[in-house]
């Protein structure tokens, strides 16, 4: 039998299965979707954007994926997309293709050795949410625990190698020119690739447990290891509901403002004292409560930070001084030589413009201004949006920096559906 | 080469051969004797190949004589296909057996078919390979144009129409309808290969070829239908 291993047969029988590969990537996933004609993707757009322009984003938001991810961080830097698409897409999920109780029951035997039912006392075979790769089911263990189960849709992990792998190859002449650079990929590749293993992901949740133990209003589920693997993630039940559901009981502006500085807080507590981020906004991973508490739920895309990033971060950020002085250029140049990169002219033009033109108005540094900042007008929102498609066509943006401002437009955007009047820079001077 | 076939008895798992008869002593020590002969044989296939075992060599594994095996099996090509209806058989079951799949969609539980052949499958991997191309000669006992083999499509074919059947609106004609179920057949072929050929940890991507392959098929034979 070992003879027949490189016979011409053999040969084809592997080609035509690698060809099936192939099809079992995104573009399977994007047939699939046309063949059923699922119209779930919302359109709450503005209806002005230009066809070629809506087309990308429908594209984009059937591929979802990593495919999509690339997308945004393309459209960030060539302004192909209306910023209010940019905003949503920030906010897609990577949704992975439902899987009928029969898979999910295989998937989780070949996981952890045996069927759900065998496993928990009671299992609800119909997943109650999407999660990042997977879908996430209800569960009573044995002790009488209710838990949420998170299992992975199979093989994800190659369908991104192999998504990745086709990117690279059409991106070739957008990262000769630098429009894409190669760090920004491998940055996201390996980024995502990270998130198909729950195990780390279990790690992040009892890391974050530990290090957001002084927030008193957030919660974080605890793990179930035993009931966990690489594909199954098992944890505690978070109270508390998603943005749509809260909002649509109409909060007063009270309880949206102290959720709002509570969101706000959680985020500058871990990019300046943690140092490291919760970096997936995806509305889905944050529960609200009516004592204005927050669940955090799906850990998967941490950004751990550079103590120097933290540390340049914590410099910079309510910078007293003016903007154009030679000690805020400094501290500028001296961290893009800390991580090795070179700051271009224009890359710290468009630093100082973000800085002047967002930051300060959003943030002022005045210690005596104690005011609340509105995020309910959408002018902020455009700013950032602006300024940051500036600073991304200047090529200065640090790869360490793009997970975290996607966690940050997400953080803007989920303060601006609240309308929540925060005091931000009184928050984040706690933590300089 | 395709002939329409009539579905026999609807519902009910046919046939069920996994499982033994009740019946007599003698026939119950006829049953593990046979048992005996198939477990040696997969064994040898396994681990030294299907080409060089002989059924002398099966018997004296299974500890009888050669020609007991023969009052059982013509050949080992037969001791093979008997293996191969245990699996069809044993697959039917578990769809049929399995009161969760009653009112599953028709994607379900044709995933459940393909998945428990090749969970049957899984531990003699090698033999299948071997099996595969053995299949393709002309003259093969195991190929497609043998009679026996022919049968056992037929019984896979009827089961997967049956299944259709129930699970797809009858009224409107479909042009696909009469050859889906053999089409099935070809994309179970060829989803064994793609088992074969993976090697991704826990056969991971043929999970997510057959869920995505069916659930694409699936939805065309209802477009179809429309």
């Amino acid at each position: 039998m070992t003879s027949e291993k490189n016979t011409p047969a053999r040969r084809a029988l592997s080609m035509a299965s690698m060809g099936a590969d192939i099809a079992g990537s995104y573009i399977g996933y994007l047939l699939q979707r046309a063949f059923l004609g699922k119209e779930e993707v919302k359109h709450r757009l503005k209806s002005t954007h230009t066809r070629a322009a809506r087309r990308m984003r429908d594209e984009m938001q059937s591929l979802r994926g990593p495919a999509m991810k690339i997308g945004q961080t393309l459209s960030l830097q060539m302004g192909v997309l209306p910023d209010e698409t940019l905003a949503e897409l920030a906010m897609l999920q990577r949704e992975a293709p439902g899987m009928h109780p029969s898979l999910v029951r295989v998937q989780v035997k070949g996981s952890l050795g045996r069927e759900p039912e065998e496993i928990f006392r009671d299992f609800t075979a119909e997943p109650f949410a999407a999660a990042s790769l997977g879908q996430v089911h209800h569960a009573v263990t044995r002790e009488g625990q209710r838990v949420a189960v998170k299992i992975q849709y199979p093989g994800i992990r190659q369908t991104i190698e192999t998504d990745f792998t086709l990117f690279r190859t059409v991106s070739k002449p957008a990262q000769a020119s630098g429009h894409v650079p190669k760090a920004a990929i491998d940055e996201m590749e390996q980024q995502i690739l990270a998130e198909t293993d729950y195990r780390r992901e279990a790690d992040n949740i009892e890391f974050f447990q530990q290090q957001l133990a002084p927030l008193s209003f957030v919660k974080v589920p605890r793990v179930l290891r035993q009931y966990s693997s690489d594909k199954v993630l098992t944890m505690s039940l978070m109270p508390g509901r998603h943005l749509d559901g809260f909002l649509a009981q109409r909060p007063s502006q009270k309880l949206r403002n102290e959720l709002g500085a509570n969101l706000f807080e959680l985020f500058y507590f871990q990019v300046l004292k943690v140092e490291a981020l919760h970096a997936d906004p995806h509305w889905g991973n944050y529960l609200f409560n009516d004592d204005a508490r927050i669940g955090l739920v799906d850990f998967g895309c941490v950004k751990y930070l550079r103590p120097e990033s933290a540390a340049y971060l914590r410099s910079v950020f309510l910078y007293p001084g003016a903007t154009d002085s030679a000690d805020f250029r400094r501290l500028l140049e001296r961290h893009y030589a800390q991580v090795g990169e070179k700051l271009s002219p224009a890359a710290r033009r468009a630093l100082i413009r973000f800085a002047d033109n967002f930051y300060r108005k959003v943030y002022p540094p005045e210690p005596e201004k104690q005011q609340l900042f509105d995020f309910g007008d959408t002018t902020f929102l455009q700013d950032y949006l602006r300024e940051s498609k500036n600073l991304f066509r200047t090529h200065g943006v640090l790869t360490e920096f793009i997970f975290m401002a996607r966690g940050e437009m997400g953080l803007y955007q989920t303060l601006h559906r609240l309308r929540a009047r925060v005091p931000t820079s009184q928050i984040v001077r706690k933590y300089l | 080469m395709i002939a329409k076939k009539k579905p026999t008895s609807r519902a009910k798992p046919r046939g069920g051969g996994a499982a033994p008869r009740p019946v007599g002593r003698r026939a119950q020590s006829k049953e593990a004797i046979r048992k005996r002969i198939v477990t040696a044989a997969l064994n040898l296939f396994q681990t030294k190949g299907f080409d060089p075992t002989t059924t002398k060599a099966i018997a004296r594994k299974a500890g009888i004589a050669e020609g007991t095996v023969f009052n059982y099996f013509k050949s080992k090509e037969d001791i093979a296909l008997h293996f191969f209806e245990q699996e069809v058989d044993q697959a039917i079951a578990a769809v049929r057996g399995n009161p969760r799949l009653r009112k599953a969609p028709l994607e379900e539980k044709l995933f459940t078919l393909v998945h428990s052949q090749l969970e049957f499958l899984a531990p003699h991997e090698r033999f299948i390979g071997a099996a595969f191309i053995h299949a393709l000669k002309p003259a093969s006992a195991l190929g497609i144009f043998s009679h026996r083999a022919q049968e056992l499509r037929h019984r896979y074919v009827g089961f997967v129409q049956e299944l259709f059947e129930e699970s797809l609106p009858k009224q409107q004609h479909n042009p696909l309808s009469w050859v889906a179920p053999e089409a099935f057949w070809i994309f179970y072929l060829g989803a064994l290969l793609y088992w074969l050929h993976d090697s991704s940890p826990g056969k991971q991507h043929t999970l997510a070829f057959l869920d995505r392959s069916l659930s694409i098929g699936v939805s065309m034979l209802k477009q179809e239908r429309r």
